[in-house]
C-alpha cells in the first residue's frame, strides 16, 4: 500500500502535547463517567456501543495506518470473539471467566492461521485473500449450525448478575477501552511499532536492516485480532446475542471507514471514527431509513476531500503551523 | 450417484460460471487497464438486473420484453458507468489500494439505498422468455434451456472481447494504455478517452450479466454483495486483466459451487472461499499473467 | 571476506547474469564496474538475497549465503545501501538511523519500552559521524537530496556491518557533494577498518578509492584486479568503447 498521499505527521514535539494530551484523556473520562447520572438508558447503551466499536476500529488501525497492510476482513475475529463467549455461555457450563478469556485467544488463534497465508502476499493480493479466508470463516460460522445455530444466530446469552444492567456494562466497557487503548497505544510508541511502521514506508529496506518483515507483519496481525476478540466479548455484553452478519464483510467495511474518517495515522482516529459513525447512525436513523445512502455519500465527500480523516487533517495544519514558524 | 446427475450438475455449474465470467471480464479489464479496484461492479450488476426486471415489466414479462431487456439494460448500466467513471473516478486513478476501493463501496452503498427507493423492497422475479423455457435431454440429464443459452452467451463474449482487444485498432489501444499509460499520452492517445471506454465497456458487461440472470433468480437488494466477492476472487486468481484467466476461474468457481452443492449441500457455500483461498495461496500471482 | 563463484541469474529468458566472479578482500575497498546494463545492481541484489540465483555460490566470512532472505544476511554483518533513495519516508532522520540499529540488535519485537528512549546514543553516533546530527528531528522531506543520499548510506551504517555495499552512492551528485562521499568512504574504510564494496559509474572516484575492481560486462566478469593493471586492460577497453560506437 503506498504512503504517498499519507505521511505519518504523529510527532508533535515537546513535553506540552503530551500533558495536553494527558489531559484531554482524564478529563474525558471523567465526563464519561458521569454520563450513565445524565443521561437516559439509550444514551448510555449507545455510548457502550461506541465504546466497543472503538476498542475494534483501533485494533484494525495497527495492522492498516500502522503497518499499512490492506486489511479487509478485520471483522471476522471480532465476530469470532463474540461468537466464542455465545457458545461457551449457551452450549457449555463453563464459566464466564472462561468464556472471556477464551474469546480473544481463539479470535488470535485464528488471526495467526489467515495472517500465516496473508502476509506471504503483499498489495491487493493480500487484501484478497483476507478476503476470502474470512469469508469462509463467515460461510462455516453460517452454516455450522450445531455449533452456531447458523442463520439465527444466538440470543440471550446469559452473563453474570453484576453484569446484567446497562450501568454497568457501561462502566466495563469504558473500563476496558481505556486500558486496551493504553495498552496499544505504547505498542505503537515502542520499538515494535517504530519497526512496523519502517515495515509499512519501506518493506525492502526494512528487510535490508535486518528485519524479518512477514513475521513482524504477522505479529501485528494476530495482536490486532487479540484486541478484535476482546470488542467481541464487549459485544456480547452490550447487545446479548450474535449473528452471522457480524462477520460478512460490510461489516468490516464499516470499520475500514470509520479508521479512514477518524484518520488513518492518528493514533485516536478510529475511535473518532467509530463515535462519529455510531451516533450519526442513531442520528439519522430517527429521520430516515436511508442510512446506507447518507453513509455512502458522506464516504465519498471523505475520500475525495478528507483522505487523510479529520484527525489526520488537523494534524497536518498543525504541522504546517509548526514549520511555519520553526524551520525557516 | 449416477451420471446424469453428475452431467446436469456440471451443465449448471458451467452455465454459472459464464455469469461469473461475464461480470468479472468487466472487473479485469477495469483493472487491466485502469488499474482500478472497482467495488461497485456487483451494484452495476445488480442495477442491470433491476432495470431487465422493469423494461420486460412494461412489456407484459413477454418474450419481446425479455430480448429488449438484454438490450436495454447493458446499455443503461454502460451510460451510468460512464457518468460514474466521469464525474468521480478520474479524480482517484493514482491514489492507493484502500482509497479506491472505499470510493467504489460508496457508490456500493448509494446504490443500494437508490435500489429501494427506486424498486421497493420485495424481491422481484422476471419470467424466462417461452423459446428458452423448459429443459432438454443429454445423455439422460435434464438440462433446462436457458442454462444451455447462458453456455453459448458466455464464449460468445469471450470471443467478442479477445476479437475487440486483439484485432481492432481500439482494443490495441485499450491494451498499449493498460501496459503504459503515459507512453499512450506521449502518442498522441487521448488516454483519459480510453479510461472512459473502458469503464463504460466493463459496466456494460456488468448491465449485461445482471441482465441475463435477472430470469433465473430473485431480484433484490444484496445481490450485489454476493456477486462482488466471487468476482473480486475470480479476476485476482485468475490473473488480474487477463481475460482468459477470468475465464477459467470463473469455470472452476461455477462448477467448484455447483459439486459443493451435490456432495456436501448443507456447508457448499465455503467451496467457492476455499477454492479461492487455495489457489491463491499457491499461485498469488494469478493462473495466467496479470494484465495482458 | 566475501567470495562469489559462477553466479547466474535469468529474467524470463534474458540471461542478465551468466558468469560472475567476485573476490572481496577483507579490509579493502572494490569496486564493481560495467557499462550500462551490465547487470551490477543486480549482481548486488543476488548478494544481499533480494533475488535468488539460479546457480553459483556467495559466501561470505566462510559461511554459504547463496539464496539466504535479507534480514539474516544483515545479520551476519552485511548491509547495503540502494541507488534509489531507499529511506523511510515518514520516519525523522533520527528514527531512520534507530530503525536500524534497533534491527540489528533485535530490539524490534520490544512492546512496552518507549522507543524514543532506545539506543538513543549509538543512533546519534552514526548521525554526527555522516554530519546529519542537526537534521535529527527533520522529516526526512526537508532534507537536500545530497544529504538523503547521505541519509541512504547512514541507515546502513546503523547496522554495523563488516562488509558495506554501495549501489552507485554518488548518482546524480554535485562534484561538492561527491567530494563528501569520496572522503566518507576513504574514512570508513581507513579509520573504521570497514571492508567496502560499491559499484559507479564516475571513474574518477573509483580510480580514487578502489584498492580492486572487478569489471562486468553483459553478465560476466571480465577482468578483476589492481586498478592499473584493470586500467591497461584490453579487453575492458573493448567493453568500453565497443559500447561508445
Amino acid at each position: 500500500m503506498s504512503t504517498n498521499n499519507l505521511k505519518s505527521i504523529e510527532n508533535p514535539k515537546g513535553k506540552l502535547s503530551t500533558y495536553l494530551g494527558l489531559g484531554l484523556s482524564v478529563s474525558g473520562i471523567l465526563i464519561l463517567l458521569m454520563i450513565p447520572r445524565m443521561l437516559t438508558q439509550y444514551y448510555v447503551y449507545l455510548l457502550a456501543t461506541v465504546f466497543t466499536t472503538a476498542l475494534l476500529a483501533s485494533s484494525l488501525n495497527l495492522v492498516l495506518g500502522y503497518g499499512g497492510l490492506l486489511h479487509l476482513h478485520h471483522g471476522v475475529f471480532f465476530g469470532v470473539g463474540a461468537y466464542t463467549v455465545a457458545i461457551v455461555m449457551t452450549k457449555t457450563s463453563w464459566p464466564f471467566a472462561v468464556a472471556v478469556l477464551l474469546a480473544p485467544l481463539i479470535a488470535a488463534l485464528i488471526a495467526l492461521v489467515i495472517g500465516w497465508f496473508c502476509v506471504r502476499l503483499r498489495g491487493l493480493y493480500f487484501g484478497m485473500l483476507t478476503l476470502a479466508l474470512g469469508q469462509l470463516v463467515w460461510a462455516i460460522v453460517y452454516r455450522w449450525n450445531a455449533l452456531t445455530e447458523g442463520d439465527n444466530g444466538i440470543h440471550a446469552i446469559p452473563v453474570p448478575e453484576f453484569l446484567s444492567s446497562i450501568n454497568s456494562v457501561y462502566y466495563t466497557t469504558l473500563a476496558v477501552l481505556v486500558i486496551t487503548l493504553a495498552i496499544l497505544y505504547l505498542i505503537t510508541k515502542s520499538p515494535f511499532g517504530l519497526i512496523l511502521l519502517a515495515t509499512r514506508d519501506n518493506p525492502v529496506r526494512s528487510e535490508s536492516v535486518g528485519i524479518n518483515v512477514k513475521r513482524h507483519r504477522l505479529t501485528a496481525f494476530v495482536i490486532a485480532g487479540f484486541f478484535a476478540g476482546i470488542a467481541g466479548v464487549l459485544f456480547v455484553l452490550v447487545e446479548r446475542s450474535v449473528a452471522p452478519s457480524l462477520l460478512f464483510w460490510n461489516k468490516s467495511a464499516e470499520i475500514l471507514i470509520m479508521c479512514l474518517m477518524g484518520g488513518l495515522t492518528v493514533f485516536m482516529g478510529p475511535t473518532l471514527g467509530a463515535g462519529i459513525l455510531v451516533l450519526l447512525s442513531m442520528v439519522v436513523g430517527l429521520y430516515t431509513e436511508y442510512w446506507l445512502l447518507v453513509l455512502g455519500l458522506l464516504l465519498l465527500i471523505l475520500v475525495l476531500f478528507l483522505p487523510q480523516g479529520i484527525l489526520g487533517y488537523l494534524m497536518e495544519s498543525y504541522g504546517k503551523n509548526r514549520s511555519k514558524r520553526g524551520e525557516n | 450417484m449416477d451420471f446424469a446427475t453428475l452431467a446436469s450438475q456440471f451443465f449448471i455449474g458451467l452455465s454459472r460460471g459464464m455469469i461469473f465470467f461475464i461480470v468479472s471480464a468487466g472487473l479485469t479489464l477495469i483493472f487491466g487497464v485502469l488499474r482500478i479496484t472497482n467495488f461497485a461492479h456487483g451494484a452495476l450488476y445488480m442495477v442491470g438486473a433491476f432495470i431487465a426486471y422493469s423494461v420486460s415489466t412494461v412489456f407484459g414479462q413477454g418474450p419481446y420484453g425479455f430480448w429488449l431487456a438484454l438490450l436495454v439494460a447493458p446499455l443503461a448500466v454502460m451510460l451510468i458507468s460512464l457518468v460514474i467513471e466521469r464525474g468521480l473516478l478520474r479524480f482517484i486513478y493514482n491514489r492507493d489500494h484502500l482509497i479506491q476501493m472505499l470510493l467504489t463501496y460508496s457508490l456500493v452503498l448509494i446504490a443500494g439505498d437508490l435500489v429501494k427507493i427506486i424498486w421497493g423492497t420485495e424481491y422481484k422475479s422476471m419470467d424466462i422468455p417461452g423459446v428458452l423455457r423448459g429443459s432438454f435431454n443429454l445423455w439422460g440429464a435434464s438440462l433446462p434451456w436457458y442454462n444451455a443459452f447462458l453456455l453459448v452467451m458466455g464464449p460468445i463474449v469471450a470471443l467478442g472481447l479477445w476479437l475487440f482487444l486483439s484485432k481492432t485498432q481500439l482494443g490495441k489501444i485499450c491494451r498499449a494504455t493498460a501496459t503504459d499509460r503515459e507512453m499512450v499520452d506521449v502518442l498522441g492517445i487521448n488516454s483519459t478517452r480510453v479510461f472512459a471506454m473502458v469503464f463504460a465497456l466493463g459496466g456494460w458487461l456488468a448491465g449485461l450479466g445482471g441482465a441475463l440472470i435477472a430470469p433465473t433468480t430473485t431480484i433484490s437488494m444484496g445481490m450485489d454483495a454476493s456477486i462482488i466477492i466471487y468476482a473480486f476472487l475470480i479476476v485476482v486468481i485468475g490473473g488480474l486483466g487477463n481475460i482468459w484467466g477470468a475465464l477459467i476461474s470463473s469455470i472452476i468457481m461455477g462448477v467448484g459451487e455447483a459439486f459443493g452443492i451435490l456432495f456436501i449441500p448443507g456447508i457448499a457455500i465455503i467451496i467457492p472461499y476455499i477454492i479461492a483461498g487455495v489457489l491463491l495461496i499457491v499461485r498469488p500471482s494469478g493462473l495466467l499473467k496479470s494484465a495482458w | 571476506m566475501l567470495q562469489v563463484e559462477q553466479l547466474r541469474k535469468a529474467f524470463d529468458g534474458f540471461q542478465a547474469i551468466s558468469d560472475a566472479h567476485l573476490s572481496v578482500p577483507k579490509g579493502e575497498v572494490v569496486a564493481v564496474i560495467g557499462p550500462n546494463g551490465a547487470g551490477k545492481s543486480t549482481l548486488f541484489n543476488l548478494i544481499t538475497g533480494h533475488l535468488q540465483a539460479d546457480s553459483g555460490h556467495i559466501k561470505f566470512q566462510g559461511q554459504d549465503i547463496t539464496n539466504s532472505a535479507p534480514y539474516t544476511i544483515c545479520h551476519k554483518g552485511m548491509a547495503r545501501s540502494f541507488q534509489l533513495i531507499n529511506i523511510f519516508q515518514s520516519l525523522t532522520v533520527f528514527e531512520n538511523v534507530q530503525t536500524s540499529v534497533i534491527a540489528k540488535h533485535r530490539l524490534d519485537r520490544k512492546f512496552f519500552r518507549p522507543s524514543k528512549k532506545l539506543l538513543i546514543e549509538e543512533s546519534l553516533e552514526v548521525l554526527e559521524s555522516f554530519g546529519l546530527f542537526e537534521f535529527k528531528d527533520r522529516s526526512c522531506s526537508s532534507l537536500s537530496y545530497g544529504d538523503q543520499k547521505v541519509l541512504e548510506i547512514a541507515i546502513a551504517l546503523g547496522s554495523k556491518p563488516e562488509l558495506l555495499l554501495l549501489d552507485e552512492p554518488t548518482a546524480g551528485m554535485s562534484s561538492e557533494e561527491t567530494r563528501k562521499i569520496v572522503n566518507l568512504i576513504k574514512r570508513l574504510s581507513q579509520e573504521k577498518g570497514l571492508t567496502i564494496l560499491l559499484t559507479e559509474h564516475d571513474m574518477e572516484l573509483v580510480f580514487d578509492v578502489a584498492q580492486k575492481i572487478m569489471v562486468l560486462h553483459q553478465g560476466k566478469t571480465i577482468a578483476q584486479g589492481l586498478p592499473e593493471d584493470i586500467r591497461n586492460d584490453k579487453s575492458v577497453q573493448n567493453a568500453y568503447l565497443g559500447e561508445a560506437e
